[in-house]
């Protein structure tokens, strides 16, 4: 290949995938504001539903991890809610089955008495922007074995995913394109030492 | 806008696109590989970003002073030769105890201090490196569905960068969209582009939002 040709190459692809990947990075840097500075009281439910007579699968009070998911959505297809569950909890003393349900836009809990076969659903409806923060969470570091039970998320993490990578090359694709400008070479070694130093000297100064 | 006008923006709307890309490129990097450990939690590498170590130790002290409760936290924390963003535990503390946490991305400790002995008991996790490296992603100092605001000078100076960095991103998308659209040959296949990278996020926000 050229450099002539390498140049457009990258020059287009730049473009065209920066064109494609932009309204993610809208979603993430918006969510960021959201993340930092938002305060949402998530202690008042907008809805609290009881569903009796529930259909109980074997096994509830034993299954852990991975194996009481199914358990917990065939609860949760009962109450008719779709949603990633965040965790599952049998609570011995109580004989109740606890498990939150979230996606964006919804957030709730589902509290199952066991041996009353009646479940109370208490959800909370979420605004775009905790939506936005909600995704740029998720999949996320916690519970990773039992995480993307939601095709939701499943088809989220592909999106992040791509974000990223695709934000990866575009960045690598930018210092290149900058590089072929002379005249801008000078101020943008300037700029990338200075980038470069304040993050360094920001993770010094919070770690010393 | 007149042809002068026209032209130094389109100069500056260049410079800027570009200036802005260098001097945040490593924050980003930071971010974007972050990302992918947070994402992948089953990655070899990613669980041992989650690796820290626990040590425990007993220290006597002056009650901690101050009229609130965070200036008595702060007391108690220069005592104990800690740093980091104070946090409360979810539940209150048993009578007589002062129980709160001291974070940062490099350790954390719990600090429990029985006022009657006046012994402070900490359990103290320091973080290894890849664990620090991650913590960056998500350290903010306040939790959009928790009560309390960050009270440590750098979390703050962190959280201007990471809106500093989202606010130089979405200013580069759109003068990455101006510049676009200022190049007429690429117009079929710029909004072919953009177009499936509009739909596909909508396509997804209308498909999973209740």
């Amino acid at each position: 290949m050229t450099e002539t040709s390498l140049y457009r190459w990258t020059r287009d692809l730049h473009l065209y995938l920066g064109l494609f990947i932009s309204p993610f990075l809208l979603v993430f840097s918006a969510s960021v504001f959201f993340l930092n500075h938002a305060k949402v009281a998530t202690d008042r439910p907008t809805s609290v539903v009881t569903f009796q007579n529930l259909f109980i699968p074997a096994g509830i009070d034993t299954a852990q991890g991975p194996a009481a998911i199914p358990i917990a959505q065939a609860i949760q297809y009962q109450t008719g809610m779709t949603g990633e569950i965040g965790f599952t909890r049998f609570v011995k003393a109580t004989r109740h089955f606890v498990f939150p349900v979230s996606r964006p836009g919804l957030e709730a809990s589902v509290d199952l008495d066991v041996d009353g076969r009646t479940a109370l659903v208490s959800s909370r409806k979420t605004g775009m922007l905790e939506a936005f923060g909600y995704l740029h969470k998720m999949p996320g570091p916690h519970n990773a074995n039992i995480r993307g039970n939601w095709v939701g998320i499943r088809a989220w993490k592909w999106f992040a995913d791509a974000t990223i990578y695709l934000t990866l090359f575009i960045s690598v694709s930018g210092i290149y394109l900058w590089y072929t400008l002379r005249a801008e070479r000078a101020i943008g070694k300037v700029l990338l030492t200075a980038g470069a130093v304040s993050l360094f000297w920001i993770i010094y100064a919070v770690n010393r | 806008m007149p042809s002068t006008a026209s032209a130094t923006f389109e100069k500056w709307n260049r410079k800027l696109h570009y200036y802005l890309g260098l001097y945040f490129l490593f924050f980003l990097w930071l971010f974007l590989l972050t990302g992918l450990l947070l994402n992948h939690g089953g990655w070899r590498i990613a669980q041992a970003a989650s690796h820290r170590t626990e040590t425990g130790y007993e220290r006597a002290m002056a009650p901690p002073r101050g009229k609130t409760d965070l200036a008595r936290a702060r007391d108690a924390v220069r005592q104990l030769d800690l740093q980091g963003e104070i946090e409360w535990p979810a539940v209150p503390p048993p009578r007589g105890h002062f129980v709160f946490s001291v974070a940062r991305p490099k350790d954390a400790s719990q600090v429990d201090i029985d006022l009657a002995t006046k012994m402070a008991t900490v359990q103290h996790w320091e973080n290894g490196g890849l664990t620090v490296f991650r913590i960056f992603h998500t350290f903010s100092g306040s939790r959009y569905n928790a009560p309390g605001q960050r009270d440590w000078a750098l979390t703050t100076i962190w959280v201007v960068a990471m809106d500093a960095l989202a606010a130089g991103l979405i200013l580069m998308v759109l003068g990455g969209y101006y510049m676009w659209y200022r190049l007429e040959r690429t117009h079929t296949l710029g909004f072919l582009a953009l177009a499936a990278g509009f739909a596909s996020c909508a396509m997804f926000f209308a498909s999973v939002w209740r």
